[in-house]
């Protein structure tokens, strides 16, 4: 183990930790594809933002894309996401010429997390401040944390900027 | 996964209600955590949060259990409300340094509590939601004040 070293280490306690939290993931079905940051949240990531945190907070701290309802509701993350273009669609799978996002909700129907479909058909989720993954499925990171996917948009396929 | 008894003695330093080599039966990923959410029992039992007089260690400690329990939360109003971060606001002005050289060392969610105990927001609009520059204004702020150096 020594001779792994520091960063072999953190990578195995990440991946342990990763595997804890979301019981669906396994070696076999998902990634990590990032190193941890505080820089940006998985709202965001869902966006293409890699910049900014997310949040609708009521201390006006975080952003918020102007024109969208400063509310921890589903639909005010609906219209934030209508703004970038998105629309409402009725399944994730995989439509060329189109990218999708998924919009996660716990129990209380509050958002909790937000996905994005990559062009294979795999999701990349931003797990709080820690590392993005590719998953294969929406399903892989539902559970205790995030809850249940519960509203899929789609758009145009952009240009990363 | 063996599950060292002797060091978590040491670790926690008060004798173990349970022999070590109990710790040392539990595997795998299942095992761990288990005996990860006992020791967390007893470490609130034999050694409180609330009886912590030293801030800082007081605030190390709630601040080791509010990152490991809203580490892949992306909701600022869950990640402040956590009872560990309240707790950490309920210090008050004391915590203000504490949380500024937090930030300095490894920038994080602390602008909630900043905020709340302060009463100010240095941030301005264009910032917001902008972590790194969040973070240096909050740095200069305190550092105005004589807080930080």
């Amino acid at each position: 183990m020594a001779q792994m070293g520091k960063g072999a280490w953190y990578y195995i306690l990440s991946r342990q930790l990763i595997e804890n939290a979301f019981p669906l993931l396994n070696p076999t079905n998902y990634q990590v594809t990032s190193p941890a940051s505080p820089d940006y949240n998985c709202i965001a990531w869902a966006a293409r933002v890699a910049d900014l945190w997310w949040w609708p907070d009521n201390q006006y701290i975080y952003h918020w894309p102007p024109g969208a309802p400063r509310e921890e509701t589903i639909n005010a993350f609906i219209e934030a996401y209508s703004l970038s273009g998105y629309i409402i669609c009725d399944n994730p799978d995989c439509e060329k010429g189109f990218e999708k996002i998924a919009i996660f909700v716990n129990t209380h129907g509050k958002p909790t997390h937000a996905a994005r479909q990559l062009p294979s058909g795999h999701w990349t989720s931003k797990l709080g401040e820690q590392e993005d993954i590719e998953h294969a499925k929406l399903d892989d990171i539902a559970g205790q944390y995030y809850g249940t996917a519960a509203v899929i948009m789609k758009r145009p396929n952009q240009a990363f900027q | 996964m063996r599950y060292a008894g002797a060091s978590v003695q040491k670790r926690l330093n008060y004798p173990l209600p349970i022999p070590f080599e109990w710790y040392d039966t539990t595997v795998g990923t299942e095992g761990r955590t288990v005996m990860q959410a006992y020791e967390k029992l007893l470490e609130d039992f034999f050694r409180p949060i609330s009886r912590e007089l030293v801030p800082a260690v007081r605030f190390k400690r709630l601040k080791e259990r509010w990152e490991a329990e809203t580490v892949f939360l992306s909701s600022v109003s869950e990640i402040a409300m956590h009872p560990a971060y309240q707790q950490i606001i309920g210090m008050g002005t004391v915590a203000v340094p504490l949380i500024l050289r937090e930030i300095a060392a490894k920038p994080g969610q602390w602008f909630w509590a900043l905020k709340s105990i302060t009463g100010e927001n240095p941030v301005t609009p264009e910032y917001r939601g902008n972590v790194k520059e969040m973070t240096k204004v909050w740095l200069k702020w305190g550092k105005e004040r004589g807080i930080i150096y």
